[in-house]
């Protein structure tokens, strides 16, 4: 049985390359067919903030990547709700509609069910 | 406690400025020394730039660039570098640097570009991922 | 099924000791690397869950780390080298490293 991996993605969209960079993880996994989950935490909630311009500061679009997950056979998606709490994201409002919200007392286990994780 | 062999992937995700990429190398000797096996390094992030014995260092400073290719030639070890990561980076071997023009090709000859498959592949195959990234 | 979890920043300027204990389970382990050993330095008063960590012995820091910094505090943490950091990451079921 394939092993399964974690990604959690801890930064902000335009703050480098760190959001991007895991999300090229994640579709890489989700192309090879493998069992492969996303959870965004910290500031790696406000890649879900909708109806951002990135053409503003001369970047590709991170969201529109975001919309590709699920053709990439990513569906296990995943963000914190403490984090979208205290940033103001609103649960209805995010980018990504297919998200599961969870409880902090909830991501130790989402984490502990994998095989591996990786943070970015 | 002694621990059955384990198989090992290492992913550096941090410069070679950072002390990270100097943990991620002494991780991976004792990793040998311990006796279990490193299935695949993997230079991902500002990592790549681990790749490279370009750059010139003070003499009584650590070489961390030339410290992992003599590192990888000694033990003979899978030694990837994320390709589009390096691209960007300018960490480039011959083949890259013909293709898009550039004048030098810095890439260690220890190290091979591929993509982030390789990463996904070792994953699958490895009793343990540890990442070494940030500072 | 347990996770250590590897800390490399310092807990006065960022929130990556702060982010890790919230998602910290009964049996994960924390290991304190470069400027994460700093946050020894407020012992005896370490965060409470910091306390339950080290009474639990599953809070550890790598000792280089410790000697270069003066971050010395015995027996409050375990100091390994990179021999034991490698069988701690067998002992546990997968490692976690915060950036």
């Amino acid at each position: 049985m394939a092993k399964s991996l974690l990604v959690i993605s801890r930064q902000a969209p335009w703050s480098g390359l760190g959001a991007r960079e895991a999300l090229d993880l994640v579709l890489a996994g989700g192309a090879f067919d493998l069992p492969i989950s996303l959870l965004f935490l910290d500031d790696g909630v406000f890649q879900l903030l909708p109806e951002q311009k990135p053409e503003a500061l001369q970047q590709k679009d991170v969201t529109a990547n975001l919309a590709a997950l699920p053709l990439f056979g990513v569906e296990q998606l995943y963000a914190a709700r403490t984090d979208l709490v205290q940033r103001g994201l609103g649960e209805s409002q995010l980018a990504l509609e297919s998200v599961r919200i969870l409880e902090d007392g909830a991501l130790a286990d989402l984490i502990n069910r994998h095989d591996q994780v990786m943070t970015f | 406690m002694f621990y059955l062999p384990m198989k090992f992937v290492i992913s550096v995700q941090a410069s070679p400025q950072s002390p990270a990429s100097r943990r991620a190398l002494k991780f991976a000797q004792a990793v040998l020394s311990e006796g279990h096996e490193i299935l695949r390094i993997f230079l991902y992030q500002d990592g790549v730039c681990n790749a490279t014995s370009i750059p010139v260092l003070p003499q009584d400073e650590l070489d961390l660039g030339v410290a992992w290719a003599e590192f990888i030639q000694q033990h003979q070890l899978d030694a990837v570098v994320c390709v589009a990561a390096a691209l960007r980076r300018g960490i480039l071997n011959t083949a890259e640097a013909q293709r898009y023009g550039r004048k030098a090709s810095v890439l260690s000859d220890s190290w091979e570009l591929s993509g982030l498959g390789q990463l996904h592949e070792a994953i699958q195959q490895a009793d343990r991922l540890v990442s070494f990234g940030g500072s | 099924m347990a996770t250590l979890h590897l800390l490399s920043q310092s807990p006065f300027t960022n929130t990556q000791l702060k982010s890790c204990l919230r998602l910290l389970g009964d049996t994960d382990g924390l290991m304190l690397c470069g400027d994460a050993v700093y946050v020894l330095n407020s012992a005896p008063e370490l965060a409470p869950e910091l306390q339950v960590l080290a009474a639990k012995g599953a809070l550890y820091a790598l000792e280089e780390d410790q000697i270069a910094r003066n971050c010395i505090q015995e027996g409050v943490v375990q100091s390994l080298n990179y021999a034991q950091f490698v069988a701690l990451c067998c002992q546990y079921d997968r490692v976690n490293s915060w950036v």
